[in-house]
């Protein structure tokens, strides 16, 4: 007795594929096959590390922090019996000094650049154009090895021969100095701090008097006294001297010094990145609606106002994520420094290696630490993208 | 089934993009083995190649596999004058390119069956240790911390050196002292980082401020640009670099006192006590030739006619008396073959070393109140 | 009363002035500023390159700048092999052009051989003017073989493949795909690659990892957006973490560290940890720009494609992908370019004796020790970037607008 159609009721097993056809099986079966892969390369490549590391004797722990040093760091208080983690400190700060100070200064070169190239001004633009073409395709470590074995070594005199405009700063091939103040930067950073308040809160003064009555904020001219004001009070109040850099015959005392190797790495990082801001900040300023430059000509903005108010804000907005990824390029590039001898973190690394560290838990916390400091850098550019973001309704 | 076969799909691009990754190695070790020439070949098969024997890894396995590749990995370097820099044929000669040769004749029976594998100051124990080279000769000093955090271990010294300080003649620096607080070039990723600081704290005098160089050619610009004030290194260098120096040697000075002990040994991988101990007597027959008296020319005459059983048992040669095998696992007539192909001690020390103005001094025999003493071969 | 329209006034130099560098006062003086300082820029410059620098260190040692410490026996493999690849190049844009000509889209079918060539030399002219001044500096005949060589074989692949019967064309794809590894396998075996040098090595580098970068980039890019959590776990993490790290300490780490994660003995050789760690490097890279691709594109697309009842590997592989990779065909580029100049790391981090390393042992050769010719050499070896990473990038941007991206 058959029936052609089966009944609704029918046996609910037969409706279920088999085993090995039943899609969330395999998807399970499939993840787990893969994760067993991943770790069984991994497991070996801990065991072949751990096996390597017996045979020579060589610990695999973390406890050569603790070690000395047994190297020197220029231009610090380093001394060589300190153990190896104060060297990765001082290396780590080195770093620092050189990508936030990058960031900041490429960050002002590019946007001026990438303006320069849709300027009116033919020599402007063209000048501008053939700086990005040129630095935009040029390995940067040739530009680190340029600027330093051309630059800092050879064109800067001899410090014998150093130059000292107006008896003040000092530029020579062992650095440059200029004065600083005496005695420490605590002083100093609390002053920036109060002045930067300042600076906020007259601002927000002088908007509410121009909201008020119409007439211009001039923000500026309030601002910037006043902030002169405040760090001239914080220097006086706290009793500091200046210290002025004084040369004796090879020797050069006081001052704030910027050694060779650190501008040599600082200025290659600098022209290399702002030409990529450059190109970024044209593309992002092409990419506003021509409509809306129009607009502002229109109501008789002139060009440098159309651009503060009404391009360049809306061409931030484009180019926030692309210089963000600038900026973590920066930072992995200033690793390139160990090649001129800044003491920057991989330079301390390598070093420490040659001097006795295990290479792999080494190597691991290098990895590691820019690791943290690539995404406290992603982190920081997102909260600023969010920022600029377009509410959309 | 369509699903199905999408999973298989990526699962089998993803065993392609394995099996790709390990295809790397095969083919690299397939293009490895095909570059076993001989290595005076313009040089070009210096840098670094494996030869696909696996060494280290426990005693006896290094011996093994150098006799089956029958070529010895050297480590060393090309631009020391001296001690290994490369000739116009790409051949390298010096000091320590001999004792590569020396070991080689010992081991393998032939001088030139060496593999010399350039390498940079950072990359020296790392070699050691993945196991690139099998031996490292290349002006090293003996330290605690490279026997032990290093993986390595050295082997009887072929050269005691001291640590010495080089400044331009017309800077005005008359001895270490007048460099106090000033500036020093030393070569990165060496004891003479430390040393220089160690020494200066040790006489209670300002630490100068130390930069280190990966290279010497790096360093020889910026000392020349006066970027530093002293040139601080192993005296040996410092000699060697002087007499190449463009401007000519006058116009440098040595200082002539030495500040820290600076052994030079050959050094081996930890683990394989076999081989460490055959490289050790390796070296050690150059310097008991010297005492012995023999050269590369006069060896076969002695051999002939020497009634001196220690001599005798020394070169492998025993005529009617038993032939001695200290159960090292180097050939009976090891001595024989390092004094006649590359030559005693004294030999290369002079062809070397003595050209570039440096005296025996410590590196003497013993009987010359120096420190080569070899123990005795029986 | 009648106002008669003139017509503007003819541009004359001084309008051209007016108008460019001296719209008003503020104009004026940034040009005159800016005039100077890239005056003395030029000045200096054109002096260094013309009057005080001495070229004789790159004349008398063009051949290790070239190819390294390659055996001059071997030579005329390279020579062989550059024209092989000019050959095969040739087919190729022969095809091409074959193609583009029968589906209408040829821009240079109407014009005439000299228009032809004279838009070759537009878009070339960094590569020929390098190509100049190389056998300019040289003095032996091999040079001039070699260029000679690879120049003819590339016109008669392009004449022959403009010729070619349809059916063919498989055969000349695979062909090319083919190619370059038959050609590293000639040429290593005469000089295994871990004694390759010079521009030689770089381009080797470079290539090898594009080559296969380009496949892992894909495969994280489709498995960072699976649907399977393990793996969109290990996509992400490995697209992370070589995201985050330098490409030098990578380099630092392959050279030192990576002996231990093998059995003693059996670490690869330099250049193929090298080329492990670009294409790791800039997989990861690769697998984020195919991952914009791949969200640039309306879900339109994938959604039509199920609802043709196609499986989803078709629709990623026939209809999503394809459009995916063309959209970020610049930013791949770019890509690319930052790979070929960031050969110049394996040098400085591994000891391989590429172009940067190069300039350094060649100021220490005999006869120029201690003279400081460094800045020279550099700047030759970065004119040698700049020539290729210039004509990349536009030929990028040709690509671009001939693809129509972005107006679509």
């Amino acid at each position: 007795m058959t029936e052609p159609t089966a009944p609704a009721d029918a046996a609910p097993s037969a409706s279920r594929p088999p085993l090995w056809r039943d899609v969330r099986i395999l998807r399970v079966a499939f993840q787990v096959a893969v994760v067993a892969v991943i770790a069984l390369v991994l497991g070996t490549l801990v065991g072949n590390v751990r096996a390597n590391s017996e045979r020579l004797g060589i610990p695999t722990g973390f406890e050569y922090l603790d070690n000395p040093a047994q190297f020197p760091i220029p231009d610090s208080d380093f001394r060589q019996a300190q153990p190896v983690r104060d060297a990765i400190g001082e290396g780590l700060g080195n770093t620092l000094r050189v990508v936030l100070l990058g960031i900041v200064v490429s960050t002002v070169l590019g946007v001026l650049v990438g303006i320069g190239r849709l300027s009116g001004n033919w020599l402007v633009r063209t000048a501008a154009r053939i700086y990005v073409e040129i630095l935009r395709n040029v390995p940067l470590l040739l530009l680190i090895y340029f600027s330093y074995f051309a630059l800092a070594l050879t064109t800067f005199p001899r410090v014998a021969d150093a130059w000292e405009p107006l008896g003040l700063a000092l530029f020579s091939n062992r650095g440059v100095v200029v004065p600083w103040v005496d005695g420490g930067i605590a002083p100093l950073v609390i002053g920036g701090v109060v002045a930067i308040g300042a600076a906020v809160g007259i601002s927000r003064w002088r908007t509410a008097v121009a909201d008020r009555t119409g007439a211009p904020a001039h923000t500026a001219r309030y601002a910037l006294p006043a902030m002169v004001l405040v760090l001239s009070v914080a220097w006086l109040v706290s009793g500091l001297g200046a210290s002025i850099p004084e040369r004796d015959g090879n020797r050069v005392t006081g001052g704030i010094r910027m050694s060779p190797e650190y501008f040599a790495i600082f200025f290659a990082l600098v022209i290399y990145t702002a030409s990529h801001i450059a190109e970024i900040v044209r593309g992002s300023i092409q990419a506003v609606d021509r409509g809306q430059g129009e607009a502002a000509s229109a109501l008789a903005l002139s060009g440098s106002q159309r651009l503060r108010y009404v391009v360049l804000p809306q061409a931030f907005r484009i180019a926030v994520p692309p210089i963000g990824n600038q900026y973590l390029n920066l930072s992995k590039n200033s690793t390139l420094g160990a090649v001129v001898g800044y003491f920057e973190l991989a330079r301390v690394t390598a070093i420490s290696v040659g001097n006795g560290a295990p290479a792999v838990p080494s190597y691991l916390l290098l990895l590691a630490i820019f690791l943290v400091l690539s995404l406290v850098l992603s982190f920081g550019v997102n909260v600023v993208n969010r920022r600029l973001a377009l509410v959309e309704r | 089934m369509r699903r199905l076969r999408g999973a298989a799909a990526i699962l089998a691009a993803g065993v392609l993009v394995l099996g790709a990754c390990t295809g790397d190695d095969d083919d690299d070790d397939a293009g490895d083995t095909t570059t076993t020439e001989a290595p005076a070949d313009d040089g070009g098969g210096d840098t670094g190649t494996d030869t696909g024997g696996g060494t280290g890894g426990g005693d006896g396995d290094t011996l093994a596999a150098v006799q089956d590749a029958g070529v010895l990995r050297c480590g060393t370097r090309d631009e020391l004058p001296g001690f290994a820099v490369l000739d116009s044929a790409g051949e390298h000669v010096g000091f320590d390119a001999d004792f590569c040769r020396v070991i080689a004749a010992a081991v393998l029976g032939d001088a030139e069956a060496v593999e010399f594998v350039d390498l940079e100051t950072a990359d020296r124990f790392t070699a050691l240790q993945a196991g690139d080279i099998d031996v490292l000769v290349r002006n090293t000093t003996w330290t605690a911390t490279r026997d032990g955090a290093e993986g390595a271990t050295f082997l009887q010294p072929n050269f005691y050196d001291g640590q010495g300080m080089m400044v331009a003649a017309d800077a005005g620096f008359g001895s270490l002292e007048d460099l106090a607080g000033q500036v020093v070039c030393v070569a990165g990723g060496t004891t003479t980082e430390g040393n220089v600081a160690t020494e200066f704290s040790r006489r209670g005098l300002e630490i100068p401020e130390v930069l280190p160089f990966d290279s010497p050619d790096l360093l020889q610009v910026a000392f020349q640009e006066g970027r530093c004030d002293g040139w601080s290194s192993d005296l040996s260098q410092l000699t060697g670099l002087r007499s190449a120096y463009p401007d000519g040697p006058d116009s440098l000075v040595i200082f002539p006192d030495a500040f820290s002990k600076e052994p030079l040994a050959p050094a081996v991988a930890d683990g394989d006590s076999q081989w460490a101990q055959v490289v050790n007597w390796a070296v050690l027959a150059t310097i008991q030739a010297e005492e012995f008296g023999l050269t590369s020319e006069n060896v076969d005459q002695v051999l002939a006619e020497t009634t001196d059983p220690n001599i005798r048992q020394f070169l492998g040669e025993a005529g009617e008396d038993a032939v001695l095998d200290p159960g090292l696992g180097l050939p009976t007539d090891f001595a024989y073959q390092v004094v006649s192909q590359v030559g005693s001690y004294a030999e290369i020390y002079d062809e070397h070393i003595t050209p570039l103005g440096l005296e025996r001094g410590l590196n003497s025999l013993w009987t010359d109140g120096g420190m080569l003493y070899a123990p005795p071969y029986r | 009363m009648t106002t008669t329209l003139r017509a503007a006034p003819a541009a004359t130099i001084r309008t051209w002035l007016r108008r460019n560098l001296f719209r008003n006062r503020v104009d004026g003086v940034v040009t005159v500023v800016s005039a100077a300082v890239i005056g003395t820029v030029l000045f200096r410059a054109a002096r260094f390159v013309l009057v005080t620098g001495r070229w004789e260190v790159i004349e008398a040692n063009l051949r290790l700048l070239m190819v390294g410490r390659f055996p001059t026996v071997h030579l005329p493999r390279v020579a062989v092999s550059l024209a092989v690849a000019s050959l095969v190049g040739g087919f190729v844009a022969g095809i091409v052009h074959q193609r583009q000509v029968a589906a209408g889209t040829s821009v240079v079918a109407h014009l005439s051989v000299v228009a032809r060539l004279a838009d070759l030399v537009e878009r070339f002219w960094p590569a020929l003017l390098g190509a100049a001044l190389l056998l300019s500096l040289t003095s032996t005949a091999g040079p001039w073989i070699t260029v000679g060589g690879a120049l003819a074989a590339g016109l008669v692949g392009r004449l022959v493949g403009a010729r070619l019967p349809a059916l063919t064309h498989p055969v000349v794809v695979v062909a090319a795909v083919v190619t370059p590894f038959a050609l590293v396998a000639y040429l290593a075996d005469a000089v295994g690659w871990d004694s390759w040098g010079g521009l030689m090595l770089n381009v080797y580098l470079a290539i090898a990892s594009m080559i296969l970068c380009f496949p892992l980039g894909v495969l994280a890019a489709l498995g960072r957006r699976s649907t399977l959590p393990a793996v969109r776990w290990i996509s992400t993490g490995y697209i992370e973490l070589f995201r985050g790290a330098p490409l030098f300490v990578l380099l630092l780490m392959a050279n030192v560290a990576l002996g231990f994660f093998v059995p003693a003995g059996s670490a690869p050789g330099r250049v193929a940890r090298a080329i492990v760690v670009f294409t790791l490097f800039t997989g990861a890279y690769m697998a984020e720009i195919v991952r914009g691709g791949l969200q640039s594109l309306p879900r339109g697309q994938a959604e039509a494609g199920r609802a043709l009842g196609l499986s989803p590997t078709r629709v990623t592989f026939h209809i999503v992908l394809p459009q995916a990779l063309r959209n970020v065909i610049p930013a791949q580029v770019g890509q690319l370019i930052s790979l070929f100049k960031d050969t110049t790391l394996a040098g400085f981090a591994m000891g391989l004796f590429e172009l940067g390393n190069i300039s350094e042992s060649i100021t220490s050769q005999g006869p120029f020790r201690g003279q400081q010719l460094l800045p020279e050499v550099v700047a030759f070896v970065a004119l040698l970037f700049w020539i290729g990473s210039y004509t990349m990038a536009r030929e990028s941007q040709r690509l671009e607008r001939k693809l129509g991206v972005g107006r679509r």
